[in-house]
């Protein structure tokens, strides 16, 4: 963090020469923005010494091309309009450090996603608005400073949360690297998922055959610790530098167990195993599995009799030869200290008691796909024999439905869950080759065979005689005589309906996010998509990476997806956390805070509202203390302090004044201007684009760090400025990339609206947007809402507010 | 081919249908499979092919007489991946076709309603609600008559097959009843409908209210049933009066139970044998018996089906001043048709939703309800989720009449001991045969399926009747 | 796991539980009431009786819940209370 004297005139010291560059992007830009004059316009800016437009100004020509100007007319601000600089702002920063520009005299200007994919079909509008938002850019451009990058150490250990194959898979490859890691497990044994299914599609394979072995890998790894039993409950800290707890729950079972398993014998308590989805009994102190890593047993202190200290039963302690049982074992915490975090938390299966016409929990012999994956599995509790649990007779007819869950409006799973079909076709084909002669029926809307062998496997189904049958049941019945099943639905090829009797049906259910994302996203602060996965950085070319730095994703955490592209994930989510943790130090972007000592009154106020405790009051020096290391760099503090005394590198406050003014130059009555912040309301309208919902050209955004940093005297001053809208948008609440910052914005935001009202304007003209990353639509419905608010202010109103916020216009 | 028409009417879809998920709808055939009317038509009426057209193709859905075919029962809707409110779909269409002035496809729809569907009158009053498109209901009740003239012509050439004679019992007169009753009739067999009540019905004359169904209508449709020859005993309680053993004595060769849902719920909560506490069915079965019932000024329903929705029109009908209906669920949760709620509140029928009721006060008469709020947790075992109480957050409201429509359940306690019931006490059959578990007794209607709506209990009885027509014809040899 | 479990464990009847006969010496009961207290199946209860020495002995309520742990016979201050297994021959 920077202590500085204010800053003298610059423009004395250098003359700034600003190069803008308009790209065509093939036609995706040029399709209905006319860059020729978008450029020819930028040319009469101030400070800009060219302008020029390009096809592709991210191909190596196109870079060349900036560098060489930079060099032969000492270019010493670059402005590119072209795509959202989420992507490209990486590339050109340097293209320009290549030239020996400092990166941070670098801008984009994003009229791609934000202008040209959302303005299709309005060239004049949208060329208009392109203009704006390169005179924008070029305004900030202007006032850019040189800086540079503090470097963090990154702590060589790795965090993986999630014990399934994926958790399992990037453990071993970032341990073989020779990193060490932590494998945090909330069940007593690793394995997940993958552990409870028989058999895997398409090779058919055990599932537990081929897992048991990276299981026990990891049980003795010397570079892995592994933690089961144990949830994180802390994170803290930030990319290479992350202070995690872990609480870890009593086994009351000793290392010193060598599961000989004579302590089952002698417990009293039968329950049903969860493992087993209560298809099986286990007792009060068990083993989940036979191929449980660690083989250390547990007592389940919920259902042994023993409580609150006082031992009832002592059998399995007087059964354990090795004196491995303990009754007082305690929860314990661990600190651990890591520099990457591997989510690795797997998914749910959906409930299909939601679905009362299927009469799953009603009637006995309708099952999950899970509960018949521990059905067909020799070591489930039927020893692998298809059994319908009514009468434990080997069904003779049984059918399979899908979509259970997924693909609904309904159920509120709009996905479709990925692993469903080639679920049931494999269960089809283990039925056929026990049991040649069960009929089996599989009713369907669409089978997605679509991976590597999927489709032979379908067509070997096909041909083994499987029925497929196009047109889900809408109900299924019970006979009460022999405990079957009808089916009742519509052969949606055929146009008849059907009503076809089984012994037992088998629910296809899908999957869905764990019911403690939340928690997870909170504790890591990540973003998730709506349907409540955890979001990727970027779908195509940063997809293991969080959006917070120095975390990834592997497995069904992200979205549903079968083993191999879990562990194909897995080992990419590990590369990925080894690449940081091999450099050993990573660079953190110059936008801390600068800080002018001499302007503070150490009123405090920042110390406040710092979400990292990366500002601290000395009571005894009377003066404020900064640690860059912890800031995270939301800008909060620099939008809080009433002196000026603070503001935020690369987003000072001149500089985002600079945009305010160059949005509301001409026509602000005609305007909303919009503050987006980085993460999730400029990456929402960034995804309106990628996904080409239109919305009218009004809006200009203005991107922060967070919407933290949204200060209130940037709104006031566009309203100053004959602005006729305003609006402030960040992430949902809760979902703040910089921990709560955004309750800040809407504090200040709440104030300004009640200042409004008080002033007699309408407080409707500024408004304020959750939007998170995948809310494309939220944010275009949020435009167009307000674009009716624009046309309804009228210009008495506007010099109404003008006169309200005169003030902002002065003082800066 | 794109003409100026269809370039229009597809803009008004876009406009106003839920044009999105339906045009994502991927023909899981579910509504098909859980229409009445598609199991009452067979192949002339398919509303899932009917939506993919709407999509592909709207034009030719305004002259289809399958457009006028639902009944508005919303069983797709309730069961459909995408929560497609079909009927209401519908009833866009056939306003558009209305407007447009095309008569025909109406006109042929009532002439295939007349033809297949039993209780024609019944049925087009309460299920295809025409009017609600902007038809005129005199017409078409003219235009039904003109048609059964016709048709009852038609039948009467043609003879009735199998005429065995055979006697076959009914009990209850309900719509399922009434049909079972015309549907044997016409296939020849002797039918004698048992009915409890002095007048025939069930709850088409107990419970729905005279707006939708005019009792002389209810009249005309039952007499046309007697005069193909059922014999009819009111007053009699099977099961009682007379039992099962004496009805084979009777020689009946089989029976058909369609007696309805009828038994109230009670409401666990204290003051609820307050005076001015009444159930619904009790309420709307003394306005329709007597007519003299006097309602409150502040009326409170407790509960969010069909019946709740009909009591509180009536109460408001009646001279309420104000009429609330407590849910403790959310709109989205409601047993009741989404229509007939919209119908409702267009009345004046107020909703609260998330509010369930913990305690009546008052001395002797009601005086005040006292509530909570509610908040939705997860799916309970009915697949509805669970409404919770918040705690602290208990009001009170001021009430002179509590009307409680928490559900109707039927009540088979005149039933033999061994037959077999669902778990939720109705009765249960075999899905195909619609057989209980006794040999030679029949059942649909509300007494199997819990409270439902006229058009599933017709189609009930009509698909009963088909199968103890084969049941006899298998048996008589 | 997270998964509500819908059925029954098909190899339920594979573990007989233990028949348990518990035996209350009526008489020797002082009222202390650990017995009940205690016992982690909730196996008894207090009786209306009164016995010997003027107090309410416990009184079983539902032996076939009984494990045999014998936490009432270590928790019995007065040796009134004991558990036995049946046998098979008893009633198996």
């Amino acid at each position: 963090m920077t202590e500085k004297k204010e800053p003298e005139s610059r423009k004395a010291a250098e003359e700034v020469r600003i190069g803008v560059y308009v790209c065509h992007c093939g036609l995706n830009i040029a399709g209905s923005v006319d860059c020729a004059e978008v450029a020819k316009f930028a040319a009469t800016l101030p400070h800009v010494v060219l302008a020029k437009d390009n096809r592709y100004t991210c191909s190596d020509q196109g870079q060349d091309q900036i560098k060489k100007d930079i060099k032969e007319n000492r270019l010493n601000r670059v402005v590119v309009a072209s795509c959202s600089p989420r992507l490209h702002e990486p590339t050109f920063r340097k293209t320009c450090e290549e030239a020996g520009l400092n990166k941070y005299l670098f801008e984009m200007a994003n009229i791609r996603e934000q202008c040209s994919w959302v303005h299709l079909y309005d060239k004049k509008e949208a060329t208009e608005k392109a203009k704006d938002l390169v005179k924008v850019a070029a305004a900030k451009a202007a006032l850019l400073e040189p800086a540079e990058e503090a470097e963090v150490p990154i702590t060589r250990k790795a965090l993986v949360i999630g014990g399934g194959v994926a958790g399992i898979q990037a453990a071993l490859d970032l341990a073989d690297t020779g990193y060490n890691v932590y494998l945090v497990e909330k069940e007593p044994s690793i394995g997940g998922m993958m552990a409870r299914i028989d058999k895997t599609f398409p090779t058919m394979d055990c599932s537990i055959c081929i897992l048991a072995p990276k299981m026990s890998d990891v049980g003795h790894h010397p570079n892995i610790e592994l933690l089961t039993n144990s949830e994180v409950t802390e994170v803290k800290g930030y990319i290479g530098n992350f202070h995690v707890k872990v609480l870890k729950k009593p086994r009351y079972v000793t290392k010193d167990c060598s599961a000989c398993g004579e302590c089952v014998k002698v417990c009293p308590i039968v329950v049903p195993n969860e493992f087993d989805v209560g298809l099986a009994i286990r007792h009060g102190i068990y083993t989940p599995f036979a191929q449980a890593v660690p083989s250390t047993y547990i007592i389940d202190m919920n259902v042994c009799l023993n409580k609150d200290g006082v031992v009832v039963c002592d059998r399995c302690m007087k059964a354990c030869e090795r004196q491995a049982v303990r009754y007082e074992m305690t929860p314990e915490t661990a600190d651990l200290e890591v520099g990457t975090i591997i989510v690795a938390t797997g998914a749910d299966v959906f409930d299909p008691t939601a679905l009362p016409n299927y009469g799953y929990g009603k009637y006995e012999n309708v099952i999950t796909s899970l509960e018949f994956e521990r059905l067909i599995n020799a070591g489930g509790p039927s020893g692998g024999h298809l059994l319908r649990p009514s009468d434990k007779q080997i069904p003779k007819r049984v059918a399979f439905v899908q979509c259970v869950g997924s693909r609904s409006d309904k159920s509120g799973k709009l996905y479709c869950s990925n692993v469903c079909c080639m679920n049931t076709i494999k269960d089809s084909l283990l039925i056929k080759e026990h049991w040649p002669e069960t009929e089996i029926y599989v009713f369907y809307v669409d089978i997605r065979a679509y991976g590597k062998g999927f489709e032979d496997l379908y067509k070997r189904a096909r041909k083994a005689g499987v029925i497929f049958i196009r047109g889900l049941p809408a109900e299924i019945v019970e006979d009460k005589k022999n405990r079957s099943l009808w089916l009742l639905g519509e052969n949606s090829l055929q146009n008849e309906l059907y009503k076809i009797k089984v012994d037992m049906a088998v629910l296809s259910i899908g999957l869905e996010p764990r019911k403690d994302s939340e928690l997870i996203q909170r504790l890591l602060t990540l973003s998730r998509t709506q349907d409540g996965f955890f979001m990727e950085a970027h779908p195509k070319l940063r997809p293991v990476d969080a959006a917070t730095g120095g975390i990834f994703f592997a497995g069904c955490a992200e979205a549903p997806k079968d083993i191999k592209d879990s562990v194909t994930q897995a080992s990419a989510a590990a590369a990925r956390a080894g690449i940081l943790m091999a450099k050993g130090k990573v660079t953190v972007e110059a936008i801390t805070p600068i800080f002018y000592p001499e302007k503070c009154k150490v009123c405090g106020l920042c110390v406040k509202v710092c979400p990292y405790n990366a500002i601290t009051l000395n009571k005894d020096l009377k003066r404020i203390e900064l640690i860059e290391a912890a800031c995270g760099g939301c800008g909060t503090c620099a939008a809080e302090c009433p002196f000026g005394a603070l503001t935020q590198k690369h987003f000072t406050d001149e500089q985002i004044i600079a945009q305010v003014d160059a949005v509301t130059e001409n026509s602000p009555e005609k305007k909303i201007v919009a503050f987006c912040c980085n993460w999730c309301s400029y990456a929402a309208a960034d995804f309106a684009g990628v996904s080409r919902m239109q919305y009218p050209p009004n809006v200009r955004i203005i991107r922060t760090m967070c919407s933290g940093r949204v200060a209130p005297k940037f709104v006031e001053r566009a309203f100053a400025r004959g602005a006729a809208t305003v609006l402030v948008a960040g992430c949902h609440l809760g979902d703040c990339h910089y921990i709560n910052a955004n309750y800040q914005m809407q504090k200040r935001v709440e104030r300004l609206q009640k200042k409004m009202e008080q002033s007699g304007l309408n407080k409707e003209r500024l408004q304020l947007l959750w939007a998170s990353a995948a809310e494309g639509e939220r944010f275009a419905s949020k435009i167009r809402e307000m674009k009716t608010i624009v046309e309804s202010v009228t210009s008495k109103e506007i010099e109404a507010s003008q006169k309200v916020f005169e003030k902002a216009l002065t003082g800066v | 081919m794109e003409t100026a028409k269809t370039t229009n009417l597809k803009a008004t879809l876009e406009r106003i249908l839920d044009i999105e998920k339906l045009k994502y709808c991927f023909d899981c055939g579910i509504c098909t499979a859980s229409c009445s009317m598609a199991e009452l038509l067979g192949k002339d009426y398919n509303p899932r092919r009917l939506l993919e057209r709407i999509v592909l193709n709207p034009d030719s859905v305004l002259s289809s007489e399958e457009l006028w075919l639902c009944a508005w029962c919303y069983r797709c809707y309730k069961r459909c991946p995408q929560a497609l409110k079909v009927p209401e779909i519908f009833l866009l269409m056939r306003t558009i076709s209305v407007e447009r002035g095309n008569v025909q496809a109406s006109e042929k729809a009532l002439k295939k309603i007349v033809e297949k569907i039993p209780l024609p009158f019944i049925t087009t009053l309460v299920g295809f609600h025409p009017e609600r498109a902007g038809l005129d209901m005199k017409k078409v009740i003219e235009k039904m008559e003109e048609l059964l003239r016709e048709d009852s012509k038609r039948r009467k050439k043609k003879k009735t097959t199998g005429a065995s004679g055979e006697k076959v019992a009914v009990i209850g007169s309900g719509p399922a009843g009434l049909t079972v009753a015309s549907e044997l009739s016409h296939k020849g067999f002797h039918v004698t409908v048992f009915e409890l009540l002095p007048e025939l019905g069930g709850m088409l004359r107990k419970c729905i209210p005279e707006y939708r169904l005019p009792r002389q209508i209810l009249d005309k449709e039952i007499q046309l049933i007697k005069d193909l020859g059922v014999e009819i005993r009111t007053g009699v309680s099977v099961g009682k009066d007379l039992g099962f053993e004496d009805l084979w004595k009777d020689g009946f060769r089989a029976v058909f139970i369609g007696t309805g849902a009828h038994k109230s719920q009670k409401l666990k909560v204290e003051g609820a044998e307050l005076k001015s506490v009444i159930h619904a069915l009790d309420f709307l079965w003394s306005v329709h018996s007597d007519g003299k019932v006097e309602v409150g000024k502040n009326v409170v329903v407790i509960g969010g089906g069909n019946v709740a929705v009909d009591a509180a029109r009536t109460a408001l009908n009646l001279g309420a001043k104000d009429v609330t209906i407590l849910y403790r669920r959310s709109r989205e949760e409601m047993p009741a048709n989404p229509w007939e709620v919209k119908e409702g509140e267009e009345a004046g029928v107020k909703i609260e939703f998330l509010v369930a009721p913990a305690k009546i006060l008052g001395e002797g008469a009601v005086s005040a309800i006292e509530c909570v709020r509610t908040q939705l947790g997860e799916p309970d075992d009915t697949g509805r989720r669970k409404a919770i109480p918040i705690e602290g957050s208990a009001f009170k409201r001021e009430t002179d009449m509590v009307i409680l429509a928490i559900g109707e359940a039927p009540d088979l306690e005149f039933l033999p001991k061994e037959t077999e019931l669902n778990e939720d006490g109705s009765l249960w059959v075999n899905p195909i045969t619609m057989e209980t578990s006794m040999q030679g007794i029949f059942a649909g209607g509300d007494a199997v399926t819990g409270p439902a709506s006229v058009i599933e209990a017709i189609c009930a009885g009509k698909h009963a009747a088909e199968s103890i027509a084969s049941y006899l014809r298998s048996r008589g040899g | 796991m997270p998964e509500r479990i819908k059925h029954k464990p098909l190899d339920i009847d594979k573990v007989k539980p233990p028949k348990a006969e518990i035996h209350i010496i009526t008489d020797q009961c002082k009222g202390c009431g650990y017995c009940i207290q205690f016992c982690p199946k909730q196996v008894l209860e207090e009786s209306k009786e009164i016995n010997a020495r003027g107090v309410h002995p416990p009184k079983i309520v539902d032996e076939s819940k009984c494990i045999l742990c014998s936490f009432c016979t270590a928790v019995c201050p007065d040796f009134a209370i004991y558990t036995t297994e049946k046998k098979c021959a008893e009633g198996c």
